[in-house]
């Protein structure tokens, strides 16, 4: 992360969504408008707390008719790590806060006939975007929204007025209302892409429908928010499989800089985990991926890491 | 300009190797300025505006869906022009009512901003014709990079009409050895992660015989046939070391990619006068594997120009 290109803002109002959901409205510092964004794209907040920057995401969206205006939804987690406990106590209306510009990993399809959504609790988020730019655009959509109970169910009144005819809602703590299922994928027609966005376990459940029904892989989208970085640089030892010469790499220095200065000539451009090109073959040992590069799938397979910036756990053996 | 500013202004291309190889050499773009002008500024833009008057067909080229990115585009820039070059530029902004002023060519616009029917052509033609760089635009969609719209001038041997609407591995299929180790889906990764207020660039270089800027693929023969007439004798006055410096910034409202080409030329007699230059440049000529060597264009007259760049060195 590139901590030159952050945006500075203010929080303009608090409002209570549910009792445990509130929405920051945020301003640029100097009335001027914040950047636009796409639909489902997202910010991190960097909250300065007495233990050090804590870097959490959130879906980005703007319910006010202003334009310019960042707002992000943030519910208080049972088991908070500290970030939605901190939104929820210690932020104040007239705070100013460092937020990144907006990104988005979970866009739209380009080529989707018709969009549905499917969100649970706190996964609307992404959706109250995606929604607005659809219908911007007059394209089609609708969204399926499974809540514990009106009360609950935050941006009820919002949805119901600005999509009256898009939106479905189930409420799993009311009697003789129906659960939102994955049978309801069954419904849509050819050409329907479909976006997932909730716990973990439903985002499972309806990817795996989607696919048993024959969904492409490439019309199924869900939202998972990377879980925070713990940047904690520690010694760790390399070992080259092929040569068999072994290393330290120190606490403040990359790996890239331990190999190079051994004369491994391994290419690099940008040094700070964005590029690509100081990759590296892993053959044994655990990493600390902090690159902004590498996939999801492409750590999970163990086999790589960029030596610039990511780090092994103890020991690494690589392919070198 | 002197021999010496010339080659202050110059970006010189090579890194610290002997070795030239395909790479992703891009690195963060700090100050994030899309734009840079040169002495050469009025006379490119001129030139410009003429290849887009005759030539509109290979010129331009845009998709539909990619209106607002070219607001973006034309956003982006503007604010850029007048605060780095206050001088040059100014903008009087009243709501969504715009004036564009470029001082040295005397031209005040007059749009609203966000209404393409506001201009006479669309904005980034308009835009485009006020800078230098050619200016390319990447939408992503579905997962995937297209080039859906751009504005190219100054094309060092391909063609925009010919590459209109595909993806960009199949843009760049016909590069022998990018598709080697993956680098053409890792190039793909980066540029898919390429982040709004995180801009990147890189420079990419090729020799050309001759001078012009527009070397487009349709003019080939114009231009081409001057590889068979440099020799050992001619070769610092015709052949060109061509640098682009290459910007890339993500438009956050779109989603689109916004690519820069400032292109910058200079004989080889200017080139070798830094004797640092001239020693890594032949070094790295002369190890180039012949399958760069012949995309880059330089097959026909490589042995030549290793021959005066000996003879330079041998003067030193």
């Amino acid at each position: 992360m590139n901590q030159t290109s952050t945006l500075r803002v203010r929080v303009r109002n608090i409002k209570d969504e549910t009792s445990t959901i509130k929405r920051f409205t945020l301003e640029s510092m100097d009335y001027s408008k914040l950047p636009p964004y796409s639909g489902g794209s997202h910010i991190t907040t960097f909250l300065s707390l007495p233990s050090g920057t804590l870097e959490r995401q959130y879906s980005l969206f703007n319910t006010t008719l202003e334009p310019g205006l960042f707002e992000i939804a943030v519910r208080l987690a049972e088991d908070s790590t500290g970030g939605s406990r901190f939104w929820h106590q210690n932020v104040q209306a007239g705070d100013a806060l460092t937020v990144s510009f907006p990104k988005n990993y979970f866009p739209l399809s380009f080529q989707a006939k018709h969009h549905v959504f499917y969100a649970a609790g706190i996964g609307i988020t992404p959706f109250l975007s995606m929604m607005a730019e659809l219908a911007e655009k007059e394209h089609s959509f609708e969204l399926h929204y499974a809540a514990n109970s009106k009360e609950q169910c935050a941006f009820y009144e919002h949805l119901r007025t600005v999509y009256p005819d898009r939106c479905r809602f189930y409420f799993s703590n009311s009697e003789g209302t129906k659960r939102l299922s994955p049978k309801l994928l069954l419904d849509h027609r050819i050409g329907t892409h479909v976006y997932f966005c909730g716990p973990e376990r439903m985002i499972e459940d309806f990817t795996n429908a989607a696919k048993s029904y024959g969904y492409p892989s490439f019309n199924i989208h869900w939202e998972r928010f990377a879980p925070p970085v713990n940047r904690e640089h520690k010694p760790f030892s390399v070992n080259l499989q092929r040569s068999g010469r072994q290393f330290e790499v120190p606490a403040n220095t990359s790996l890239l800089d331990v190999l190079r200065k051994y004369g491994i000539n391994v290419p690099y451009s940008c040094r700070v985990g964005g590029c690509g090109t100081c990759e590296v073959k892993v053959a044994e040992g655990e990493v600390f991926h902090y690159d902004s590069f590498l996939t999801e799938e492409q750590r999970c397979s163990k086999g790589i890491m960029l030596s610039c910036v990511s780090r092994g756990k103890g020991k690494l053996v690589l392919d070198l | 300009m002197n021999s010496m500013a010339d080659l202050r202004a110059f970006p010189y291309p090579f890194g610290d190797s002997d070795v030239y190889r395909y790479s992703n050499n891009a690195i963060p773009l700090d100050p994030p300025n899309p734009i840079e002008l040169t002495d050469s500024y009025f006379d490119e833009i001129s030139l410009k505006r003429e290849l887009l008057t005759k030539h509109p067909e290979r010129c331009y080229h845009s998709a539909p869906h990619t209106l607002d990115a070219q607001w973006e585009v034309v956003d982006l820039i503007i604010d850029n022009l007048v605060t780095h070059y206050p001088d040059r530029f100014e903008l009087e902004k009243k709501d969504d009512e715009w004036v564009f002023s470029n001082v040295q060519t005397n031209e005040n616009i007059t749009f609203t901003f966000g209404d393409s029917t506001s201009l006479k052509i669309e904005p980034l033609d308009f835009i485009g014709r006020h800078v230098q760089e050619d200016l390319l635009l990447m939408m992503q969609r579905d997962g995937n990079l297209f080039l859906d719209a751009g504005q190219l001038c100054f094309p060092a041997n391909w063609s925009l009409y010919f590459d209109a609407g595909m993806s960009f591995k199949e843009i760049h299929s016909p590069i022998p050895g990018f598709k080697d180790q993956s680098l053409d889906d890792r190039i793909l990764q980066f540029l898919m992660r390429i982040e709004a207020g995180s801009p990147w660039w890189r420079k990419n270089w090729s020799l050309l015989a001759g001078n012009r800027l527009d070397t487009s693929l349709e003019t080939f023969a114009d231009w081409g046939q001057a590889r068979k007439r440099v020799t050992k004798e001619n070769a610092g006055e015709l052949v060109h070391l061509r640098v682009e410096v290459q910007k890339l910034f993500r438009l956050p409202k779109s989603n689109g990619i916004l690519f820069t080409i400032h292109s910058h030329m200079l004989p080889l007699e200017k080139f070798v006068q830094h004797p640092p230059w001239l020693e890594k440049f032949y070094s790295i000529l002369d190890e180039l594997p012949d399958f760069i060597a012949g995309y880059k264009g330089i097959s026909l007259y490589r042995k030549q120009v290793l021959e005066y760049l000996e003879e330079e060195m041998r003067k030193r």
